[in-house]
């Protein structure tokens, strides 16, 4: 993992639950990414929220749906709005013990 | 790698569009690597195919309009927002430097394809990238 700014001065690791280039998109226009490329492969279910990409360009999405292909199980994924940072930063104001 | 047959043909997919190339720029959000562009195109090539071969290739984003969701800054502020930094190179200068952009799934997705998606050829598209820059539209959500 990779060393990513989430405050000015400071730094964490991030670890994301499944890799995936957030650039791809596919004729749905949602990120795809492997479901082999998953951490935790429970984790991976639609509606669920996931922390998705590189350890250094994460982001946060929600899981769209599974798709049985040929090549592999497809993980179809839409981009939350807003910034990781601002996710933690939501976590950290409400109090929610982590 | 498994069968040609088990991917996704793009030919005839791609959209029918011209890249107005000398004014457009590419986006991609990074920061990039070698490690990470070849683990990229390794992953489009197991998923798509181009012409009955597996296409080898990279996902980016092209500025086609001059406001809007496809413009520069509005791809920069919603579409790559996550990226605290992104590569930004004119669409001429990877034409010029051998690289195919082929108009995949919707507008404005490109990908660049590459060749054979090893090393070499993923340095040689880094350098054509150019360093990551910052996006400022992320750094206005952090602030």
């Amino acid at each position: 993992m990779s060393p990513m700014s989430v405050e000015p001065g400071m730094t964490t690791m991030i670890r994301v639950d499944i890799a995936a280039d957030l650039n791809d998109e596919d004729e749905t226009g949602f990120v795809w990414t492997y479901l082999a490329d998953a951490r935790d492969l429970s984790l991976i279910r639609p509606g669920g929220v996931v922390i998705a990409g590189e350890p250094d360009s994460p982001a946060v999405c929600e899981v769209v749906d599974l798709v049985e292909e040929r090549s592999g199980t497809i993980v179809h994924l839409r981009l939350l709005p807003g910034t990781i940072e601002e996710y933690g930063a939501l976590v950290r104001r409400a109090g929610i013990p982590v | 790698m498994g069968d040609v047959r088990d991917r996704i043909e793009q030919r005839d997919r791609l959209r029918d569009e011209v890249l107005p190339h000398d004014t457009v720029v590419v986006l991609r959000g990074g920061p990039d690597t070698l490690v990470k562009i070849v683990r990229h195109a390794r992953r489009t090539e197991q998923r798509w195919a181009l012409d009955g071969v597996p296409l080898l290739g990279v996902s980016v984003f092209c500025a086609l309009d001059p406001d809007g969701p496809a413009s520069f800054d509005g791809l920069l502020a919603s579409r790559m927002c996550s990226y605290r930094v992104v590569h930004r190179v004119p669409a001429g200068k990877l034409l010029a430097a051998g690289f195919e952009l082929l108009p995949t799934v919707g507008r404005p997705h490109y990908t660049i394809q590459m060749m054979c998606g090893d090393e070499t050829e993923a340095a040689k598209l880094l350098a054509v990238l150019g360093p990551p820059r910052e996006n400022w539209h992320h750094e206005s959500h952090v602030r």
